[in-house]
């Protein structure tokens, strides 16, 4: 039986403030298979980021378990969740998240840099000539624009080659043309690399692209729809 | 107009959140205005003793008749015959030793015919030359009663008194002899040091004065009260002036500190700016909050930095008081007071520096415009846009500095000295940003190849972070600067005094009575003592010399006279170039001839050939001067005459040292201990001629050491700053932290990565803090010492101190990166990259 890439069972999120808890997610189950794109719809403060997080194995559930290639989060130790992030997750952020004191190729070479990959600079020029942005190799991130940025943030999410890819709200900063380019590449990293992608989206254009979409409400699934 | 409730959100919640921050750039304006207080407060008070004990037994006296070389007894009638309201009072002040309470002042004063006051009439005639009044404060340190008996030793030999009475005296410690056991004492028949002169309330002053002027000797002073502790703090202004400039490099430091605490204030708070320009705040509204907070700061140092001023002057005021004492003329330390000008001057130089440090950031609050919220990248971005305009300014300023150096002093003053120096900082500043891309862009792949990718994003987020990385290495940097220049300068000086100590001791032994050797104090030696130390076998020659302070053209000198025929026989005295050590010498002997040390030529802008006019006795000498040569001993300076010449103008001058050469098979510790023997019965040193150097050497580590404390001060302000700025720094790329744990940096790498930025923060300092800390050395060696001093001091850079202490700064950056490093490392992610 294949195991599903990503899973999670029951999961859910109890935040304490100020001596009051607050349920971000309630009892949520999810798998996810291997080169398939799944978008996390619903309102703000739903609870897709802390799915997110959850699923990127930044954050632990207070119940229930994720599973990532098989193997309990919760169950990791720190060096053991880095190498996990640095071997099998990449990540997308709404507002690009790139080091402004390093060019573009920099960027997208860092996750290998810092896991010591050989090699590092031809992989990241690929990347960046995947999404199209070869010729801005030497391009300090203040000189691009916002629909470039989030391409290069792309571009390093899958420098890596990893099996998941976490997407928050990627397309959320940016103008539709630069949008329909980002989710195009975020599909093609699915199809092309057969990574699992995850991304929360309030857009209908990346809720359609998706194989699979979730719709949450009150930190809880209350919908899935599959294309 | 400051709008409080403002004030109170924008500026003292961030300050109270940022505890630790706020808290750091207290401590470092504390530091700052407390090293400038202390060193006010223990020069204050190392040199504020210099008035008269006496005056606090006997009253103020009206004007002293003082001369060089002593006065003639035989004045006291003439002048207590004069048709005047005014009595006279002779006195003899000297320095004595006493056992387990070393060294004190003694006067001898007129304890029959001079009604002093009703302790000294109560000493009985016949007890006169046994009796001695004690000051209180000195009685209770030697734990003596009246009725008991010490031992005193003055001049050469030890002699019992009986403590007859006891004065309060406050905190000042004196002994007080009748006259004639004084003169007697000291071998001074017929000498006085000074006759204390009391006008009676109702008289004409300046009849008085006039009376006493028609028959005494030109050669004589009359001087008015206070003139000789004026003149004192006038000789001691150039040392406590110096002293003073480098009590502000903490300060300037600090200043860099404050304008960085505003500066990262302003950028942060730029969205909160530019809603309030939207909903209608004033440009100047938003220039004053920062200015109140840069000037809250300001005062909350000044506060505490008097306190720690307070504790730091109790540690200053004995290295102070060494100097004073080795250098400049003998004194004794003073209570530590506080007034209201210190804590007025305090406030004002905390304050004052926090406002202009935080002028520039201030402005630059007032220019974000409503509908800007400018992040950091375009910040930082504007900023490396900037470094290259700065360094053409710092090319200029630095081509400024150059000739303003030259400039000559400003009333004896090395002003242009100083100004050069500031330009130079300024020039420095203002080159660290081009400094550090250069450095960044150079330094990239070696970076990468040595510490991975954390040393990849440490230079390059140093780069990155320009605006506020370049403002931790000016900081580090001018401290740095300071540090090595004085080095340089202390170190070649040391050299240099090295050389002329080798240059200056010839002889084997060198004899002089024991007790304190403080500058401007010349015990005499027994009359014999030449004679039975030239009749020891094995001592070849034995040049006598007395020395003495004396008056020129209103300001202290020594003056010496010594054996011409044995310095150029056996010495090695060095004249300025152009000058025949030989001839000069040799044109000494019987002859109205001098010849004077640099100092006194700078100070009295003497030339070879110069006619000297020396008041001496009771009567004008005109010597010329026939060469000068290079001293280090004191910074009044030095005339020396041939002995025969002296002794021609006043007879029975006692030796004050002994410089013995030996035979060349002389055993030198069998001569030395036959010398002791022979001179036993006398209070004297025999010193050999190693251990003299040795003394001097530790005198000169001494006297400089004050210096080494305020150096280190300042190196401590800009490890706060450097400490501070980090932390700053992690708090505002939190988000990059984040960041790089999702791409999957370990909590380890974060950690290196801001300790190596650390590092490469500590090298770019230490490079351009060495290399102006050099230009600077050159300033200080042949500018403001040269002007301040007149002292020539030959180039010796201590190299191995240097690095040393570029190593230490180096290691002490990287300290004040850990704790910011752990900060950064412990950043959750989650909550920083999802701030907005």
């Amino acid at each position: 039986m294949n195991l599903p890439r990503l899973e999670l069972r029951r999961a859910s999120k109890v935040y304490q403030t100020n001596g009051q808890k607050l349920e971000a997610l309630h009892e949520v189950s999810l798998a996810l298979e291997a080169g398939s794109v799944t978008a996390l719809v619903g309102r703000s403060g739903c609870g897709k980021t802390t799915l997110l997080n959850l699923a990127g194995a930044m954050d632990f559930p207070t119940s229930g378990e994720v599973f990532i290639g098989g193997r309990a989060t919760a169950s990791l130790n720190e060096n053991e969740l880095t190498a996990l992030r640095r071997q099998r997750i990449g990540f997308v952020f709404q507002f690009f998240q790139l080091l402004p004191a390093l060019t573009t190729l920099e960027n997208v070479e860092l996750p290998l840099l810092l896991a010591a990959t050989k090699r590092a600079r031809e992989a990241a020029r690929e990347r960046l000539e995947w999404v199209g942005l070869s010729e801005k190799a030497d391009s300090y991130p203040y000189q691009l624009s916002g629909g470039q940025m989030q391409r290069v943030a792309i571009a390093r999410a899958l420098v890596h080659s990893p099996e998941i890819v976490i997407a928050d709200e990627p397309t959320g900063n940016l103008d539709d043309a630069s949008g329909d380019q980002v989710l195009g590449l975020l599909r093609d990293a699915a199809d092309r690399f057969g990574a699992t992608v995850l991304v929360a989206t309030h857009s209908a254009e990346a809720a359609a692209m998706a194989s699979m979409r979730v719709q949450m409400r009150d930190g809880r699934i209350c919908a899935v729809e599959r294309a | 107009m400051l709008p409080l409730p403002l004030f109170r959100t924008l500026i003292l919640r961030p300050l109270r959140r940022d505890l630790l921050r706020t808290a750091l750039t207290i401590l470092a304006v504390a530091l700052g205005v407390g090293v400038v207080i202390a060193i006010d407060l223990a020069g204050d008070a190392a040199t504020g003793s210099f008035r008269s004990s006496l005056e606090t037994l006997v009253g103020k006296t009206d004007l002293d008749i003082v001369a060089n070389g002593a006065i003639e007894e035989r004045w006291m009638r003439p002048l207590t015959a004069l048709p005047v309201n005014a009595r006279f009072a002779p006195v003899i002040e000297t320095q004595g030793v006493i056992e387990g309470a070393g060294s004190v002042t003694v006067y001898g004063v007129d304890f029959i015919t001079q009604a002093v006051n009703s302790h000294a009439r109560s000493v009985a005639t016949q007890d006169l030359d046994t009796s001695a009044i004690v000051s209180s404060a000195l009685a209770k340190r030697m734990n003596v009663r009246e009725g008991d008996s010490f031992s005193l030793a003055l001049s050469d030999q030890p002699c019992k008194f009986r403590v007859a009475s006891l004065v309060d005296s406050n905190e000042t410690e004196f002994v007080l002899l009748d006259i004639a056991t004084a003169q007697q004492v000291l071998n001074q028949y017929g000498k006085l040091d000074r006759i204390d002169v009391f006008v009676s309330p109702g008289e004409d002053f300046t009849r008085v004065e006039r009376e006493i002027r028609s028959i005494l000797p030109a050669s004589y002073r009359i001087e008015m009260p206070g003139t000789r502790s004026d003149e004192n703090q006038r000789m001691l202004r150039a040392f406590r002036w110096n002293l003073r400039v480098l009590s502000y490099i903490s300060l300037v430091v600090g200043a860099f500190l404050i304008y960085n605490t505003i500066s990262v204030s302003v950028v942060r708070r730029r969205p909160e700016i530019g809603v309030l320009r939207a909903l209608g705040a004033s440009r100047s509204c938003v220039f004053w909050l920062f200015m109140g907070e840069a000037l809250l700061l300001g005062a909350a140092g000044s506060v505490a930095g008097i306190a720690l001023g307070r504790v730091m002057a109790a540690s200053a005021v004995s290295l102070i008081a060494d100097t004073v004492n080795a250098l400049y003329v003998s004194s004794r330390p003073a209570a530590i007071t506080i007034g209201i000008p210190e804590v007025v001057t305090a406030l004002v130089t905390g304050t004052v520096v926090a406002f202009i440090s935080s002028l520039l950031p201030a402005r630059e609050s007032m220019e974000v415009t409503p509908v800007e919220a400018m992040g950091r990248g375009a910040h930082e971005h504007h900023a490396r846009m900037h470094a290259r305009r700065d360094l053409v300014w710092a090319i200029l300023i630095g081509a400024i500095a150059w000739p303003v150096s030259k400039a000559g002093p400003v009333a004896g003053n090395p002003i242009a000295g100083y100004g050069a120096t500031l330009l130079a900082i300024v020039a420095m500043a203002l080159a660290a940003p081009a400094m550090i891309v250069g450095m960044s862009a150079l330094t990239r792949n070696v970076a990468q190849l040595f510490f991975g990718p954390e040393g990849l994003l440490a230079v390059r987020g140093l780069a990155a972070s320009l605006a506020r990385s370049s403002i931790i290495v000016a900081a580090l940097a001018t401290a740095i600067a300071m540090m090595a220049s004085v080095a340089i300068m202390v170190g070649s000086f040391r050299e240099t005094v090295i050389v002329w100590l080798d240059t200056q001791l010839r002889a084997d032994l060198y004899v002089r009575p024991a007790g304190r050797a403080g500058a401007g104090e010349h015990p005499a030696l027994p009359a014999e003592a030449p004679a039975l130390a030239a009749s020891i076998p094995g001592v070849e020659a034995v040049d006598t010399f007395c020395a003495m302070e004396i008056e020129y053209q209103g300001q202290r000198a020594s003056l010496g006279a010594g054996d011409a025929a044995i310095v150029r026989r056996y010495g090695r005295l060095r004249f300025l170039p152009g000058e025949d050590r030989d001839a000069v010498l040799r044109s000494l002997p019987g002859q109205d001839r001098v010849i004077v040390s640099e100092p006194f030529a700078n100070k009295h802008g003497v030339q070879v050939g110069s006619v000297l006019e020396l008041p001496l006795g009771d009567r004008t000498v005109r010597v010329v001067v026939a060469g000068i040569y290079y001293d280090y001993s004191t910074e009044r300076g030095w005339v020396i005459f041939d002995r025969s010449t002296l002794l021609k103008y006043l007879p029975n001058q006692a030796p004050t040292n002994l410089a013995v050469y030996l035979r060349k098979s002389a055993d030198g510790s069998q001569v030395r201990h036959a010398l002791e023997q022979r001179l036993a019965k006398y209070r004297v040193v025999v010193a050999p001629n190693r251990s003299l150097r040795r003394n001097a050497v530790t005198v000169f580590d001494r006297t400089f050491a004050i210096t080494y404390a305020l150096e280190g001060v300042a190196i401590v302000v800009a490890m706060l700053g450097a400490a501070n700025s980090l932390l700053a720094l992690v708090l505002d790329r939190r988000r990059e932290f984040g960041m790089l744990r999702y791409l999957g940096a370990a909590p380890s790498q974060i950690r290196r990565m801001i300790l190596l930025e650390a590092g490469f923060l500590g090298v770019a300092a230490n490079m351009l803090g060495l290399a102006l800390g050099f230009a600077l050395s050159l300033v200080l060696i042949y500018v403001i010492n040269k002007q301040s001093f007149g002292w020539t001091i030959q180039f010796h850079p201590p190299l191995a101190l240097l690095s040393g202490a570029s190593t230490l700064v180096l290691a002490a950056t990287v300290i004040a990166g850990i704790f910011p490093a752990r900060a950064a490392a412990r950043l959750n992610p989650i909550e920083v990259i999802h701030e907005e």
